[in-house]
């Protein structure tokens, strides 16, 4: 386990950024209490972990060292970073964008489904197309992320049956991808 | 055939010259050597001059290598790939970013980045919304006019009617509803038994 290089934490800065707002800057800086939280690389993963606890960790042996704190996301093998549902809380806390989606899309959303116009309650407003948002249901409980289809002005046009949101990530992957979830 | 012939005649000979023994012609060398009182050599060794393809030939001797700026060769005009040639002096291996400063400073930069991305985008968009609703706006124009045009058309073919036989207009219509009363009687009517 270690830290980012500087190459590594401007992909996964960016990565973050495309979802999260200026509030990022929050991660990373300590908590009022003195905690701070830092991003480690183990193996191709990243983790998000309190600095005490990554610190502790060195006494394992990297190879037997399965997990700690919150996986982030993984680099892929050419050097681009992969996020993954874990960081949903995180993302949702500092979500630049959001869409609330209503109760007849959540379980298509949670089947792997994608956000269609008829399912979206509201929208962030502003919002370019290509755009990570956090889709989240009536309730403000964070349900996934995905990109926006259209940009939220023409979202409004679109006829019920088409594509609003494409989905990245929903919480039924705890479910559907159980055994490769957290698998290295 | 032949070798046999030769020999018998040398046996002959060899008999008749030196008359002391009558072998064969390694005798008389055996002698000669025995007469002669010089130095002692070993046995002459055979010199065998080894073939190209030993594997001995094939070894390359160690040249002197000469690097490119001894060769004193003239410097071409090259280009330097980016990452080729390492600053001296560094020190090898990944820098890491683990203090805050550091980590805030790739945090600005890459929200500065991406805020301007979205920022050029939402220009975009609304810069293409814009044209979007005056290319409405144009479209709805013209099909107001279009219409404005029918009516016109129309206005004018119905007064025209009217201008041509107002009194004649009305007439057929009174016409009509004199007849058409009484008419019924006209209708053809089918009955049945």
């Amino acid at each position: 386990m270690r830290s980012l290089t500087e190459e590594e934490t401007r992909t996964l800065f960016t990565k973050l950024a495309s979802y999260t707002g200026r509030s990022l800057n929050s991660l990373i800086t300590p908590a009022e209490d003195g905690s701070q939280s830092v991003f480690r690389l183990q193996g191709s993963r990243v983790y998000y972990v309190n600095k005490d606890i990554a610190n502790l960790s060195v006494s394992f042996p990297r190879d037997q060292l399965l997990s700690m704190g919150t996986l982030i996301g993984k680099y892929t093998k050419t050097g681009k970073f992969r996020i993954n549902l874990t960081a949903l809380d995180l993302l949702a806390q500092n979500a630049r964008y959001k869409v609330w989606i209503k109760a007849n899309g959540v379980m298509p959303l949670l089947y792997g489904g994608s956000v269609l116009k008829a399912h979206v309650a509201r929208f962030s407003e502003d919002c370019p197309e290509n755009a990570g948002v956090v889709i989240l249901d009536s309730n403000d409980v964070p349900l996934g992320f995905g990109v926006t289809a259209r940009s939220s002005a023409q979202i409004a046009k679109l006829d019920p049956t088409s594509i609003a949101v494409h989905r990245q990530a929903d919480a039924g992957e705890y479910l559907r991808e159980e055994d490769t979830l957290f698998t290295t | 055939m032949a070798p046999n012939v030769g020999g018998a005649k040398g046996g002959a000979k060899g008999a008749a010259k030196g008359g002391k023994s009558t072998n064969l012609s390694s005798a008389s060398r055996v002698s000669k050597s025995a007469k002669k009182d010089g130095p002692k050599r070993p046995p002459p060794k055979e010199q065998k001059t080894k073939p190209r393809t030993a594997n001995e030939n094939l070894k390359k001797k160690k040249k002197r290598v000469y690097t490119e700026k001894e060769l004193d060769l003239p410097e071409l005009n090259q280009i330097t790939p980016v990452g080729v040639i390492k600053p001296k002096g560094k020190k090898k291996g990944k820098t890491f970013v683990d203090d805050a400063e550091g980590m805030m400073t790739i945090l600005a930069m890459v929200n500065a980045e991406k805020e301007g991305q979205i920022e050029s985008k939402m220009m975009k968009a609304r810069q293409l919304e814009e044209i979007r609703e005056a290319k409405k706006a144009e479209a709805e124009a013209r099909m107001k006019e279009r219409k404005n045009k029918f009516d016109d058309v129309k206005d004018s073919i119905r007064q025209k009617k009217k201008g041509k036989g107002g009194d004649k207009a009305a007439e057929p219509t009174s016409i009509k509803d004199s007849i058409s009363k009484p008419g019924r009687s006209k209708k053809k009517t089918v009955a049945f038994a």
